[in-house]
């Protein structure tokens, strides 16, 4: 859990220096920004098999006979549609609507959750649900970050990578693990979680395993290399891959002010259950329009767009790019951006303003790069 | 890392060709490595002027955008197409083909601010810049 100024490491630190990794702060986190090059291990990840260390990660169990209902109230979507072993993205919300985080629920049991969140929120998380959860009877919340490391194995050949991993009785469960489903495996004799998700818009996996099994269960997977091609893979290129495939970061696309359908994930938010926090406020906005939407776009000008960058159409400024980058796969440069309501509409040419210079950019259709989650 | 002998340097990468009267400009071996994958440049237009430790323009790679500052006092008589349109290419040759502008030099370079190469070697194995 991240606390104060101390700089905090995972279980892997140690691994990432021996690999002559770039490390950098991030979220309260010493953390590994690229081994190779960020382009480089972009296209790995795309064309063939990478490994991330997403230790810093938090997660948050819910468990209790209530912990169902007590997940309702907190959590935009509807934890009704889950089944013992499956999950789905969700998100907190202040009572006013704007995001505390952005998470993915699972459900192991029926009455036992685990809620994975953004390493920078974890503090701020775990005490806002701590707070909540004391309203409820029979709900116990407990924050386990620093008891699990976190490995996401991401690519087309991921499958492969990680089935050296599974024991001959967990084989068929794992090969018909579906997009978001959760399953219990044993790695070397410890208990761990394997989740077919990720961050990269690739077919992948996160695997949630005990500290101590954390650096064998890495070495075991880079073993795959001769056959999966997989090698360590950076922050800087699950940023670029992250944001090919229009999946939001919190700090940069949303925030504690940007409600879920500004940021693009009304999809998500199931307005028509009963009672959560923030649903009063976000059903006034539904009503009255949000102030604000979000967008994807591309350059048509040479030009990188960054974060903070202000986008200006006919000469008025109607909003803000909230990540940006090359795209490596895509080709050429764009991100996303908060564009305030009627000022823009798709495939419009809008300016970005880099460092006091318009380029001219085109709004598209979203995602930039079509996820490949589901095959 | 290479850092040829014939050049100069200043304290924020950049290394300079000094001949007579004009001069060439890029950024060093090791800014290079320091940023990764460069993935834009951006430069002044010919008969742009700048003085000495003004930004000239910036670097850019996946994570970071980097301004670029004039070793010298100049006029840019020449911008290096080839940088811009594949600033990838920066990447293997930061040197020869790397040239990023080439300078009409003004006055007399006070050569006192810029590093040789081995004072430049040393300057960042030092790690404190």
């Amino acid at each position: 859990m991240a606390s104060g100024t101390e700089v905090l490491t995972t279980p892997l630190v140690a691994v990432h220096k021996s690999l002559k990794a770039k490390m950098v702060p991030f979220g309260g986190w010493l953390m590994p920004v690229s081994y190779t090059t960020v382009l480089q291990e972009h296209k790995a990840v795309r064309e063939a098999c990478g490994i991330f260390d997403v230790s810093h990660m938090g997660e948050v169990m819910v468990t209790g006979a209530n912990a169902a209902a007590f997940l309702q109230h907190l959590t935009i979507n509807d934890i009704e549609k889950l089944k013992d072993g499956s999950g789905q993205y969700s998100a907190m919300l202040h009572e006013h609507g704007g995001m505390i985080d952005d998470l993915i629920v699972y459900r192991l049991k029926a009455d036992k959750y685990l809620l994975c969140v953004n390493a920078s929120n974890t503090a701020k998380d775990f005490a806002w649900i701590d707070k909540q959860a004391r309203k409820f009877s029979e709900v116990q919340v407990a924050d386990e970050s620093n008891l699990w490391s976190q490995l996401a194995v991401q690519g087309p050949a991921s499958a492969k990578a990680v089935e050296a991993l599974i024991g001959a009785t967990d084989l068929a469960q794992f090969r018909s693990l579906q997009y978001m489903d959760i399953m219990n495996l044993k790695l070397f004799g410890k208990a761990a979680l394997l989740a077919r998700t990720g961050y990269t818009g690739e077919h992948g996996y996160e695997i949630y395993l005990p500290n101590e099994v954390a650096e064998k269960t890495w070495a075991a997977l880079l073993e795959t290399q001769p056959v999966t091609g997989i090698q360590p893979i950076g922050l800087g290129a699950r940023d670029t891959l992250r944001l090919e495939a229009c999946y939001l970061l919190y700090g940069n696309d949303m925030n504690d002010e940007v409600s879920p359908l500004e940021a693009g994930i009304g999809w998500a938010t199931r307005l028509t259950k009963a009672d959560f926090i923030g649903r009063a406020a976000l059903v006034q906005q539904k009503e009255a329009g949000p102030k604000r939407s979000q967008f994807a776009f591309v350059m048509v000008e040479d030009g990188i767009p960054r974060s903070g960058m202000d986008l200006y159409r006919n000469g008025e400024k109607i909003g803000v790019v909230t990540s940006g980058s090359v795209l490596p796969t895509v080709g050429g440069a764009g991100g996303m951006a908060l564009i305030a309501r009627g000022k823009a509409n798709l495939n419009d040419e809008v300016e970005v303003d880099i460092r006091g210079k318009r380029k001219l950019a085109r709004l598209v259709q979203k995602p930039l790069y079509k996820a490949k989650v589901k095959g | 890392m290479e850092f040829p002998v014939g050049l100069k340097y200043t304290k924020d990468h950049e290394w300079i060709e000094l001949s007579s009267g004009v001069a060439k400009v890029g950024v060093t071996a090791f800014a290079i490595d320091q940023l990764g994958d460069i993935v834009h440049v951006d430069l002044p237009k010919v008969g742009d002027s700048f003085e000495a430790g003004a930004a000239f323009g910036t670097i850019e790679s996946t994570k970071t955008v980097s301004d670029l500052y004039m070793p010298v006092a100049g006029k840019v008589v020449e911008v290096n197409k080839a940088a811009t349109d594949n600033p990838e290419s920066l990447q293997s040759d930061p040197y020869k083909n790397g040239w990023l502008v080439k300078l009409e030099v003004k006055g007399t370079p006070t050569a006192g601010s810029l590093l040789d190469a081995s004072a430049y070697e040393a300057f960042v194995a030092d790690g404190s810049h």
